[in-house]
């Protein structure tokens, strides 16, 4: 019999990060509230731009990625694989995508199971047998299954505000020019929103990096085999120290949602998207040992 | 979404789902009407397909399979053979003129699967029919739901016949509502 414990640690990691994210959040709006900030306005439009990514994120990345969707009769072994691994998942079968870059990469997009698009890269398909290909598609369609995309859209709303005002409250004056009309309110507010959004910031990259070990071992879940993800990532992360970076600049926005992020090395832990990848090795490991003995 | 669900996502703890067998056996009886109404006779052969894997567990669990099958095909008169696929699925394939027979095995090597925790990654049972062509009633146990492939050619199916058939059968097999879920296995080992 196998058993799947449940990682309490890693569950109880997420939920704090949550907790203090959210915490923030209220502290930074009762704030906001209190210099008499008009924030309603400034929600609304965050709410809008964030929401429309959101809910073209599929487009979006495709587009971004210049990924382009395959058909069935184009890639037959990589949509059956797709197909077998989300009958096994319990998921609505994703669109399925293709970059034509050397580079070994795979990412997952769209807002739900039902509009997600799985896409990877030529190098991918020509460097992973198919066990370990296999492997990086699950950790993929874990994403799917874990509603990341709409988790990390969220946890970044509050944020996203901090940002704009840091960013731009100098174009806009005193921002809302608040009723003290006070240039102390003002350099208050700034401070303050700096804060929230370096801390906010480094919660939600946290947060990130809790859900690639909880996608890594969704993939160990429906494949059965930790040690081919192993594989995978270990060949994956061979590969991108070898690359060029020049073609990898472009894609640094997309890090977050790749399987290996395409930059890294200077990038501290602490900021990064992903958690390093002896620790992801090191967990999937663990797994191993938990189911088999 | 549940709230269950909700709560599972949020905890990143993107659950694989349980296999169901309760309406396996419901191809037992359609056969009949299959076979007398619509002229689509059973051609005697079935196969159930699952991950395979590289953990010790997996592999007795493949021993026991193997052994009960030993015993229960002798009793049944059952031929029996187990193939790795080019996906790396494995696939216990039963041949019997006893259409019924073909299915309790069938669920004699879900159960196990189940019992040995690996129920999870049984990817289908499949029973091949004959009218024209080949066409395949494919169980999904994820789904607890039947649903008809008719493949014709490399990578087209006769969607006309399997909705004719999702129309006729309804009442007798549990099929699946969602046509979206109809998924094809176009390199059928048999």
């Amino acid at each position: 019999m196998v058993e799947w414990k449940k990682d309490l640690g890693l569950e109880g990691r997420m939920i704090l990060t949550m907790f203090l994210l959210a915490a923030v959040y209220l502290f930074f709006l009762v704030f906001l509230a209190s210099m008499g900030t008009p924030q309603t306005f400034m929600l609304l439009f965050i709410a809008l731009f964030m929401g429309a990514q959101y809910y073209y994120s599929d487009k979006l990345v495709l587009w971004t990625m210049n990924a382009r969707l395959v058909s069935e009769s184009e890639e037959p072994k990589l949509h059956e694989t797709i197909t077998r691994l989300c009958v096994i998942a319990g998921l609505p079968k994703p669109k399925v995508a293709v970059v034509d870059t050397s580079v070994p990469n795979a990412f997952a997009t769209g807002r739900g199971p039902k509009n997600a698009v799985v896409a990877v890269t030529t190098g991918l398909m020509r460097k992973l047998d198919q066990g370990e290909l296999e492997a990086v598609l699950a950790h993929e369609l874990s994403h799917v299954k874990n509603r990341d995309m709409a988790i990390l859209t969220i946890a970044s709303f509050i944020s996203t505000l901090a940002f704009y005002i840091v960013r731009y409250s100098f174009y806009f004056g005193a921002f809302g020019g608040n009723r003290r009309n006070s240039n102390g309110g003002f350099v208050a507010i700034w401070i303050v929103s700096i804060l929230v959004w370096i801390i906010s910031f480094l919660l939600i990259r946290a947060l990130s990096r809790y859900r690639e070990f909880a996608a890594d071992r969704g993939s160990a879940q429906i494949t059965g085999n930790p040690v081919n993800l192993i594989s995978a990532l270990r060949k994956i992360s061979g590969t991108m120290a070898n690359v060029p970076t020049e073609d990898l600049r472009k894609v640094e926005g997309m890090n977050a949602f790749f399987i290996i992020p395409a930059v890294s090395g200077s990038m501290m832990s602490l900021i990064s998207t992903h958690p390093s990848m002896e620790k992801r090795i090191a967990a999937l490991e663990k797994i191993q040992r938990e189911i088999e003995l | 979404m549940g709230i269950r669900d909700m709560f599972n996502s949020v905890l990143g703890r993107g659950k694989v789902p349980e296999a169901k067998t309760d309406r396996l056996f419901a191809i037992s009886t359609a056969v009949i009407t299959l076979e007398m109404n619509l002229n689509l006779k059973p051609s005697s052969v079935a196969g159930i397909c699952f991950k395979s894997m590289e953990m010790s567990k997996y592999q007795n669990a493949r021993e026991e399979i193997e052994q009960l099958l030993k015993f229960s095909t002798k009793e049944t008169g059952t031929d029996y053979n187990i193939e790795k696929d080019e996906y790396n699925f494995l696939w216990v394939l039963l041949k019997d003129k006893d259409f019924e027979d073909l299915v309790t095995n069938i669920h004699m090597i879900s159960q196990t699967l189940i019992e040995e925790g690996f129920g999870g990654q049984i990817l289908c049972a499949v029973y091949r029919f004959e009218s024209d062509g080949p066409v395949y009633w494919i169980y999904n146990f994820k789904q607890g739901n039947y649903y008809p492939f008719a493949p014709q050619g490399k990578n087209n199916r006769d969607n006309s016949m399997e909705f004719r058939l999702k129309s006729l059968m309804e009442k007798e097999l549990p099929i699946e509502k969602d046509v979206g879920k109809w998924y094809p296995l176009w390199t059928m080992p048999f």
